[in-house]
Formats: C-alpha cells, sequence, structure tokens
C-alpha cells in the first residue's frame, strides 16, 4: 500500500509541475496571441479521441456479454445458482 | 459475494480515476490559457437586451446588430445586460459568456481571418430569444 | 402484492386507499399518464423544428411555453412519481413491513400531486424548467409563473413528504433479522435518494418563496437594482438540482439492480460496491452544482473547484456499470423485455457519462454550454437512462400488478424502436450543438448542416412516438386481455425467488 501511494505521488509530481510551468509562461509574449479555437477545440477532439476509445471497450464488451451470455447461445450453460434457485 | 476477488474492480476504478485527474489537469491547463487576457486587447462594451446586442468601441463608436473588428487585434468583452440574462456567443470564435444585469463578464479573442460571422444568444430570455442574432465583420486591419 | 386488476374494485377504494400497493398504484398511472402527456409536447416541438420558419406552433410565446411545460412535466410529474411508484410497491416488501411507515402521510403525498400537475398545466408559464430571474420576475406573464411556482412548491413537499416515508420505512420498520448490509439494492437506491432530497429540496423551496416575493415586488432578493442577485438564484436553484438529477437516477439504477441479475440467473457481482457507490453518489452530488454556472462569469478557482467536484462523482457513477457488466458476465441471460430495456439503459447511461465529463471539463463549455449539447446530454440520462430503465421496470412490474403478461414481441418492438430513436435523437443533438444551435429557439436560420440535423432528430422524435403508443396500446389491451401470468414466475426464469405478490422472504444475497 505504502508503495503504491509513493508511486501515486511520484506519477503526480511529474505530471503536475510541467503543466503548471507550461501555464504559467502561456501567453505572456507581446502580438503573440493565443488562439482560442484551437486550443478549446484541440482540447476537445483529445476528449473525443479518448472517449470514443473507451466508448469501443465498453460498448464491445456488452455487446459481446449480450451475444456470448444469452440464454439462446449454443455454448450457455446454467449457472450454479440455478442448482439450489437462489440468487 | 465472497468467491470471487474484485481486483478487476480495482484496477477499472483505477483506470476510470486515471482518466479523470487527465482530464481535469487538461482542462484546467487550457482554462488558464484561455482566460489569461493580453494587456494590449482592444475594450469592447457589449450590452444585451431584449432581444438585440448593442456594441460600443473603445473610441466611442456605438453600433447595434452589427459588430466591426480588425482582423490580427485583440479584443476583451465586457459583456452586460439591461434587462434579463442573455448569453453573448460567437460560436465560430468558440466566445460565449452570459449577459447579466449588474454584472460584467469577460472574455476575448483574437479574429484571424476577414469574413463575417454569426452572433447569437444562447441563454433564453424570452418572446425573441430566438432572434436575438448579430453580426460579427472581421475586417483588414488599417 | 394486490393483483390489482384481477380482482376488480371500484376505483374509489383504491383512491381512499392508504395501503402502500394502492397508493402505489395511484403514482402508477399518474406518472404514465403524464408521460403522455409531456411526450406529445416534445412531438409538437421536434415538428416545429423540422424546418425552419413556423411550421405547427404559431408563436414563439406557445413554444416557449410547450418546452417548459414538458421539462417541468416529465421530470416533476413523471420521472420522480415513477420512482415513488415503484418504491411503494416494493420497499415495504423488502424491508418485510406491511406498509410504508406512515400510510396516511404516504397518501397525502401522493394527492398532492395532481393539483401541482393542475397548476403547471393549466398556467403553462413559459420561463423554463429553472425559472431563472431576472426573466421569471421581471418578463414571465402571470398568472402562469405564480402557478408553475406554486405547482413546484407543492411538488417539492409533496417529495420531502415521500422521502421521509421512505426513510423511515427502511431505517425504522425494517425487519430486525434483516441487516442493512444484506437489504436489496433497489431498497439502498430508495435510501440514498431519499436522503438527497432532505437535504437539497429545502434551498429550492426557499427560492422558490424568494422568486415569489420579488414578483410580488416585496423584495429584490434577484434585482440587480435594489443590491440583488440573478445569479444567487443560480446557486440555489442548482444546489438542490444538481443532487436532485441523482435523485432521478438512483432509482432508476436500483430498478436496473432488480432486473438486471434476476434475468442473468445469478446475484449481483457485488452487493457492497453497489451499496458504496450509492452512498458516494448521495454525498458527492453536493459537490458540482456550479457546473451549470461556468458562463455566468465564475473565476476561475471556483471553476476549477466546481468542475473537480463532478469529476469526483464519476468513479460512482462507472462502479455501477461495472456492477452490471460483471454481473451478465457468466450469467444465462434471457433477454425479454425488462432485461432489454436495462441494458439498452446501461448502454447510453455510459455514453452520457462521457458526455458529462466533457461538459464538466470548463473550456469545453464555451463550445457546449446551453446549446443543443446540452439538450441531447441531459436527454441521454433522463430518457436514455432513467426512462428506459422505468420503462423496463414497467413491464416488469406489470404481471404482478395485473396479474396478466403483456406481449412480449410488442414490447422488444418497443424497446428497439426507443433504442433507435433516442440514438437519433440524442445523438444527433450532441452534434447540432456542436455546430453552435442554441437550446430552447423556436426557429433557426437556415443553415444545411442544422436542417438536416433537425430534420434526423425529428425522425428519430417519432420513432420514439410510435414505440410509445405501441407500449400503451400493449399495456391497455393486455390488462384486460393478456395471457393470465404464472404468477410464481411470470417470466420463465426458474429459481425460488420472492415474488412481491407473494410478500414472502427476499432471497437477495
Ligand atoms: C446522473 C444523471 C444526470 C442527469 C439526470 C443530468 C441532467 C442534466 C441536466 C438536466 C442538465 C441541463 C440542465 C439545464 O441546463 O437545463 C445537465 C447539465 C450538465 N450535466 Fe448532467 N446530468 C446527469 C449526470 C451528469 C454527470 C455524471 C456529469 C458529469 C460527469 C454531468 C455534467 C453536467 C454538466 C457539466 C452540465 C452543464 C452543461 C452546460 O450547461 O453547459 N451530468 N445535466
Ligand atoms: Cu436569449
Ligand atoms: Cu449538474
Amino acid at each position: 500500500m505504502r508503495s503504491k501511494i509513493g508511486l501515486l505521488v511520484v506519477f503526480t509530481i511529474i505530471f503536475i509541475i510541467p503543466t503548471l510551468n507550461y501555464a504559467f509562461a502561456a501567453g505572456d509574449e507581446p502580438g503573440e496571441y493565443l488562439d482560442r479555437r484551437v486550443v478549446i477545440w484541440n482540447l476537445f477532439f483529445r476528449m473525443m479521441v479518448v472517449a470514443f476509445t473507451i466508448g469501443a471497450v465498453v460498448s464491445g464488451t456488452m455487446v459481446w456479454l449480450v451475444w456470448r451470455f444469452r440464454e439462446s447461445n449454443p455454448n450457455a450453460k446454467p449457472t450454479k445458482y440455478e442448482e439450489t434457485g437462489e440468487w | 459475494m465472497s468467491e470471487h476477488g474484485n481486483w478487476a474492480e480495482w484496477v477499472y476504478i483505477g483506470v476510470v480515476c486515471a482518466l479523470l485527474v487527465w482530464v481535469g489537469a487538461e482542462a484546467w491547463n487550457v482554462e488558464r490559457l484561455v482566460e489569461h487576457v493580453p494587456a494590449d486587447a482592444e475594450v469592447i462594451k457589449v450590452t444585451g437586451q431584449q432581444w438585440f446586442w448593442s456594441f460600443e468601441h473603445e473610441d466611442g463608436t456605438k453600433e447595434i446588430g452589427e459588430l466591426h473588428v480588425e482582423k490580427g487585434k485583440a479584443y476583451k468583452f465586457e459583456v452586460t445586460s439591461k434587462d434579463v440574462i442573455h448569453s453573448f456567443n460567437i460560436h465560430d470564435y468558440v466566445v460565449l459568456i452570459d449577459a447579466v444585469p449588474g454584472r460584467i463578464n469577460i472574455v476575448w479573442f483574437v479574429p484571424d481571418e476577414v469574413g463575417e460571422h454569426e452572433i447569437q444568444c444562447r441563454e433564453y430570455c424570452g418572446l425573441l430569444h430566438y432572434n436575438m442574432r448579430a453580426k460579427l465583420y472581421v475586417e483588414e486591419s488599417t | 402484492m394486490v393483483l390489482e386488476l384481477q380482482k376488480p374494485r371500484p376505483i374509489w377504494q383504491i383512491m381512499f386507499s392508504t395501503h402502500h400497493t394502492d397508493v402505489g398504484l395511484l403514482y402508477l398511472i399518474m406518472s404514465l399518464a403524464f408521460f403522455f402527456m409531456g411526450g406529445v409536447l416534445a412531438l409538437f416541438i421536434r415538428i416545429e423544428l423540422f424546418l425552419p420558419g413556423p411550421q405547427i406552433i404559431a408563436d414563439s410565446m406557445t413554444f416557449n411555453r410547450m418546452f417548459t411545460v414538458h421539462g417541468t412535466t416529465l421530470i416533476f410529474l413523471f420521472i420522480l412519481p415513477f420512482a415513488s411508484a415503484v418504491g411503494n410497491y416494493f420497499v415495504p416488501i423488502m424491508v418485510r413491513y406491511k406498509d410504508m411507515a406512515y400510510p396516511k402521510l404516504n397518501a397525502i403525498a401522493f394527492w398532492m400531486l395532481p393539483p401541482a400537475g393542475a397548476l403547471v398545466w393549466l398556467g403553462f408559464a413559459d420561463f423554463t424548467w429553472y425559472a431563472q430571474p431576472p426573466y421569471s420576475v421581471i418578463s414571465a406573464p402571470a398568472p402562469a409563473a405564480d402557478m408553475w411556482i406554486f405547482g413546484l412548491k407543492i411538488i417539492g413537499i409533496s417529495q420531502v413528504l415521500g422521502s421521509i416515508n421512505f426513510i423511515v420505512t427502511i431505517l425504522k420498520c425494517k425487519h430486525p433479522d434483516l441487516p442493512l448490509s444484506k437489504m436489496p439494492l433497489m431498497a439502498w437506491s430508495f435510501l440514498s435518494s431519499s436522503l438527497i432530497v432532505i437535504v437539497a429540496i429545502p434551498t429550492f423551496a426557499a427560492a422558490l418563496l424568494m422568486l415569489l416575493t420579488d414578483r410580488m415586488g416585496m423584495s429584490g432578493f434577484f434585482d440587480p437594482n435594489v443590491g440583488g442577485d440573478p445569479i444567487a438564484y443560480s446557486h440555489l436553484f442548482w444546489f438542490t438540482f444538481h443532487p436532485e438529477v441523482y435523485v432521478l437516477v438512483i432509482p432508476a439504477i436500483g430498478m436496473m439492480y432488480e432486473i438486471i441479475p434476476r434475468f442473468s440467473r445469478k446475484p449481483i457481482f457485488s452487493h457492497s460496491s453497489g451499496v458504496f457507490a450509492f452512498i458516494m453518489l448521495a454525498m458527492v452530488s453536493f459537490a458540482s452544482w456550479a457546473h451549470h454556472m461556468y458562463a455566468t462569469g465564475m473565476s476561475f478557482t471556483e471553476k476549477t473547484v466546481f468542475m473537480v467536484g463532478t469529476l469526483a462523482a464519476v468513479p460512482a457513477s462507472a462502479m455501477h456499470v461495472f456492477n452490471f457488466l460483471a454481473t451478465m458476465w457468466g450469467g444465462r441471460i434471457k433477454f425479454a423485455t425488462p432485461m432489454m430495456w436495462s441494458v439498452g439503459g446501461i448502454a447510453l447511461f455510459f455514453a452520457a457519462g462521457a458526455g458529462g465529463v466533457v461538459n464538466s471539463a470548463m473550456p469545453l463549455d464555451f463550445i457546449t454550454h446551453d446549446s443543443y449539447w446540452v439538450v441531447g446530454h441531459f436527454h441521454l440520462f433522463v430518457m436514455g437512462t432513467i426512462a428506459f430503465g422505468s420503462f423496463g421496470f414497467a413491464y416488469y412490474m406489470f404481471p404482478y400488478v395485473t396479474g396478466r403478461m403483456y406481449h412480449e414481441k410488442l414490447g422488444q418492438v418497443h424497446f428497439v424502436l426507443s433504442f433507435v430513436g433516442a440514438i437519433l435523437v440524442f445523438f444527433t443533438q450532441h452534434i447540432l450543438g456542436l455546430f453552435g444551435m442554441p437550446r430552447r429557439v423556436y426557429d433557426y436560420p437556415p443553415f444545411p448542416e442544422w436542417i438536416a440535423m433537425n430534420q434526423i432528430i425529428t425522425m428519430g422524435a417519432v420513432l420514439l412516438a410510435i414505440g410509445a403508443a405501441i407500449w400503451l396500446g400493449n399495456f391497455i389491451y393486455s390488462m384486460g386481455r393478456g395471457k393470465p401470468a404464472d404468477m410464481e414466475d411470470p417470466f420463465k426464469l426458474g429459481g425460488k425467488y420472492y415474488y412481491p405478490y407473494q410478500q414472502k422472504t427476499p432471497h437477495h444475497d
């Protein structure tokens, strides 16, 4: 447990420090403006990439579950709870 | 259920939490960037009222229903309302902030191409909310 | 459970009864009636938006009133009373008590709702389901606005009374042999959502009073000209209503916790993680209300705090999804209608949650806030998750309530139409939001993309409507003419499951 927490702290630190640097340094040079369209939409698309990846995994899992464990599947066998009838 | 371990659930929750931390950090970072108003941004006072937008430039020129800006300049909108809450929105430039009576809200942008864009109201404000529109004209800088 | 329609009784016997199944039946009938009424409004709205320019609704005022009453009806007069219906039927049975703790109070809480519904519908207010001042104070026409305020006031009181009843029934009347840790998850869902109600509602109750006195000119809480602040209302409102969205969704998840193990022929994967997730949700739901207010001019710090609070609620929801999928894993699943709704509901629950995470990332709010994206987001929850779970449970209860079976094939058709319809409508609404279309608009400029997407959405809505019509027909017909249900095992699942009408001991764990 201790080591896990330690690891977590380390990861947090190596992640957050560059982020902070990057954030606080930005946008200060005169005449060089940040384009809000670009940064915001980029963030959106980054998140969509992740969201759709996870969505594919989750919905894939669900489709597989539904297909594999439906009672009409040739491989379906009674669950062990059906013997006693208690679940 | 004691027969099965639940390591899978712990891994899953770990992944979920890691992703949330990532989302939070990224969002925090981008928000910081876009909230940093450049010091040389020109102020445009924006007033919403049922059901039109009016604008006042730094030099005192006023416009109603249309807004002329120059390409490549930074503009800082000071948005307020005379009656009910509206929301000042230039979707093409991802500009959005509520116009709240009694408050001045700030949002800034840099138009980077010559062209025309829709300005609309994005907060329900009554009868003609659906038609509370204006036009943004981005012109060549002088 | 009473076999309501196999032993017909005069209607007034049910109406004046305080027995929990009778009150449950009243809740059930009323909530479904309001579902169809609110649904008709939605159909009008969708037809109006099929093309730019006025279509079937004469003016924007009527349109605005319609979406206001649509939202108010479906949240307060369909979803909440439907949950109360289920809770009334099942919670006493699950905690093995003869009735609700306070039967008369229970009946009173129900009978407050029809007058409240009448106020909302006869007034037909136009200030959207959140009655935001200053609009609701200086612009919204009387008496509609005041009737809405009183209607909501009554609904709030009814909800608090109902919740007190659930809490006392569960905590005080539970059979001593049944420890809380063994109590079925659906009963847990009612305990946690009732606790949220008790904490959350008073704030909105206060806000409504302030709104009323502001409207009467006696005060200026929300009037900036006398030092008030309209944004204060937003805080009060969302302090109640962000937690309230969990009040809506938690019972629906509870219903899925009934259906999914039963039709998978397996016990729930982890009872304790379900309990934990409910408690987490109930607490963390209070940490995120101002994510609805990113655009009101909050400071960076405030926004960050509420973003973190919002994200903090996600793991608990994710645990429920895990629990459901892990329960199905290794089961022998019977895909009868109730199970289909539950599984479809979980799929959309995930999609909606992912959208919620995107909403809460504060810079993305510049794109999505108050656009059709938000409409798509919360409809995936309220329709795709909550209503789907509820519809599934309505099918599930049907044999226990009527003693007859509904028509299975038609039930499945209803599900498929609704699932396809929901995806067409609500996914497209997300994209339409990305293209910048504001919500709550009577009309829109003829941008080709907007027109195309609005048409897809309207066609999806028609699918939903056809599904709902089939459902109504199915239930009305089957109530009188359906095959008599095998009351021991109406869904042919086998097993010594407890069946509610026998009022036997639950075999949940
Ligand atoms: C649990 C079921 C949920 C329901 C019933 C629900 C319902 C709603 C509703 C009704 C709105 C729109 C309110 C309005 O403006 O009229 C909304 C907006 C929002 N929801 Fe949810 N929601 C749920 C879950 C979530 C989750 C899990 C998250 C985040 C992880 C989330 C984040 C948001 C955010 C940030 C907004 C504001 C969007 C905006 O206005 O820009 N919601 N939700
Ligand atoms: Cu507006
Ligand atoms: Cu919320």
